[in-house]
């Protein structure tokens, strides 16, 4: 038998299980892992198309009104755009709901959802432990969350620029680009918390949402209640964990919101914040530390 | 293939800690002791695990699971001390985990997750960079058979075949040890046969360690090297499973007459020899050396013929059976 050309270049593509000696990426990996896989399970990737319908829903829900604020300074005049437009702080008005629902779905489908079917249990084998399954549940949230908090007003911001409806100078729409962040950052922080905290309470992921809801919600009806009706000091608002961050953006971004001129100062709305998002963080990790994860 | 290499003598209780081993230890345990409140699940538990399969056996409620959650750097001892791969897994997890593989007990693992992704997904969080996880998860499917259906979401799997991905997840990353819990749990006995036969081959094929914890004597017994024995919190016996069986000291004496059993068990009586009979079989209890010499002497006496004079062999259950009670 003699060698031939097609011999010489055959190869086996089939190798089956071997030994792998190659380069480890270490607990950083595992979290860059732990994120993607959390991030594509919440918005449907790689699953059946039911599963993409509610996060894509929300998604679009949040990014409507900056694209039909782009579409109607483009055929406003600018003087009548100026009165219709919303102010950036004033944005989050429009994307609240959809920024709850997220916040209520989230966390309940990351977290319980790993604890219901074992999935902690197989983190834990790995090279993460609670520290670093914990930040990278954190992570995933929060970037989930900052596409509503921050994706439409940057979106909206670019857009204008586009077409010279923006801000005038570049210099300040570096500052407004920044302010938009810091915002979005700090509401995808404190409602990451608030859902986390939830959902490390209970296993069930329709109560953590519904819970979550509800908290949302009534701190809202009860603080006003107290400060409305009650008489009581304004400073009880800072307990009112639907409105606190959406006021505070206002603070950050220099604009007038429904708080301004009571005696709630920014310095207080920020320790408020800071204190919640504290709160949550050492009651998720209270939880985690005991949870018994063998099976 | 690593072979068990345990030269120590099979341990009972009283025993450990057990004697020197020539191979690798994979998982040292000295004294180790687990609470849960006031619930004590270990309490001073030294084994050693050698290279090859090992089983570790106990009741339901044994603290199995505890202890594969204590060598996964789970769980702190409450005392004592535990090395896996020469590592303690509590203060050094991460390092200990990159190492292993482990597969749970449970079979609810997330339904709308595709059995491909989700073994690449395990292999990443290991450490492989993601071309390789593809690679490799593909690569444990097809060893465990599920090749074609490595595409199926996981809820539409049989436990059978969820056992299989369990098991692919807990290879696919080319660990130096594998833990599995009950890794028979929920199969037929022809399921049970053929994952037992994978686990064997996983360990002679491809050299990956393995100690799998099951409450069922005869699948130890079936693929196991050695085995760890836990009973009320303690190591009870543990060994290569060649010491664990070849560790009694009774001596069986097979007749060729029944007529004959009488006389050589008055014979052996009066010489101080504890007997059981079961039919021609006697089984003498007592210090085996010297018992092999009544034994002959007795039979020479009386004119009984011996078919077989040896040391009674035990079954794992014997062991089992003998170390619980």
């Amino acid at each position: 038998m003699t060698d031939t050309g097609a011999a010489h270049e055959a190869r086996i593509y089939e190798q089956g299980y071997r030994r792998y000696d190659g380069a480890r990426t270490g607990v950083p990996g595992a979290i860059k892992t732990l994120v993607g896989h959390s991030v594509r399970a919440v918005l449907g990737l790689g699953r059946a198309a039911r599963h993409k319908v509610m996060p894509l829903a929300v998604i679009a829900f949040a990014f409507t009104p900056a694209v039909v604020f782009v579409g109607v300074a483009a055929l406003l005049p600018g003087d009548l755009e100026e009165g219709f437009l919303p102010s950036y702080a004033e944005y989050y008005g429009f994307v609240s709901a959809a920024l709850f629902l997220f916040t209520a779905f989230v966390a309940p489908e990351l977290l319980c959802t790993d604890r219901r079917t074992g999935m902690l249990g197989v983190y834990l084998a790995s090279p993460l432990d609670r520290r670093t399954y914990l930040l990278g549940k954190t992570i995933a949230i929060s970037s989930i969350l900052a596409i509503v908090t921050i994706g439409p007003p940057l979106l909206l911001l670019i857009a204008l620029s586009l077409e010279d409806a923006g801000p005038p100078t570049w210099s300040e729409g570096i500052r407004l680009g920044l302010r938009i962040i810091a915002s979005g950052a700090m509401m995808s922080a404190f409602y990451a918390a608030i859902s986390m905290a939830v959902s490390a309470t209970t296993d069930r992921k329709g109560a953590a949402t519904a819970t979550t809801l509800g908290l949302l919600v009534g701190s809202a009806i009860v603080t006003n209640g107290l400060v409305e009706g009650g008489g009581l000091s304004t400073r009880i608002l800072l307990g009112d964990l639907l409105n606190l961050p959406l006021q505070l953006a206002f603070r950050i971004h220099g604009e007038q919101g429904e708080w301004t001129g009571r005696e709630v100062s920014t310095e207080l709305m920020w320790l408020a914040t800071i204190g919640i998002i504290a709160l949550c963080a050492g009651w998720v990790w209270d939880r985690y530390r005991r949870m018994l994860v063998s099976r | 293939m690593a072979r068990v290499t345990t030269t120590g003598t099979a341990l009972r209780a009283s025993d450990a800690p057990q004697g020197p081993t020539t191979g690798p230890t994979l998982v040292d345990a000295d004294g180790l002791i687990k609470r849960y409140g006031s619930l004590t699940v270990l309490s001073g538990a030294s084994f050693r695990i050698e290279p090859g399969i090992t089983g570790l056996l106990g009741a339901n409620g044994a603290g199995k699971t505890t202890l594969l959650g204590m060598m996964l750097g789970l769980h702190a001892t409450d005392g004592g001390s535990l090395r896996v791969l020469g590592i303690d897994p509590y203060s050094a997890g991460a390092e200990v985990r990159a190492r292993l593989g482990y597969a749970p007990e449970h079979h609810t693992l997330p339904p709308d997750i595709k059995a491909s992704e989700f073994v690449r997904h395990v292999a990443e969080l290991h450490g492989l960079p993601k071309t390789e996880a593809t690679t490799r998860a593909s690569d444990a499917l097809w060893l465990v058979g599920l090749g074609e259906e490595r595409f199926r979401p996981l809820g539409t799997m049989s436990t059978g075949q969820r056992q299989r991905v369990k098991l692919a997840q807990a290879i696919a990353h080319d660990p130096s040890l594998v833990l599995l819990d009950e890794p028979t749990d929920g199969l037929d006995p022809m399921q049970r046969d053929d994952m037992l036969a994978l686990i064997r081959r996983i360990a002679t094929e491809y050299d990956i360690d393995v100690v799998l914890s099951s409450h069922l004597l005869d699948e130890v017994q079936q693929i196991c090297d050695g085995a760890v024995i836990i009973g009320e919190g303690r190591v009870l016996a543990s060994g290569s499973l060649e010491q664990l069986r070849g560790s009694g000291s009774d001596i069986v004496i097979e007749l060729d007459d029944p007529l004959t059993v009488s006389k050589v068990v008055e014979g052996l009586q009066a010489a101080g020899v504890t007997v059981r009979v079961d039919g021609r079989i006697l089984v003498a209890s007592g210090d085996s050396d010297s018992v092999f010499d009544v034994a002959r002497d007795v039979c020479a006496e009386t004119g009984a013929g011996i078919t077989r004079l040896n040391r009674r062999r035990l079954s794992l259950e014997d062991v089992f059976l003998e170390t619980t009670a």
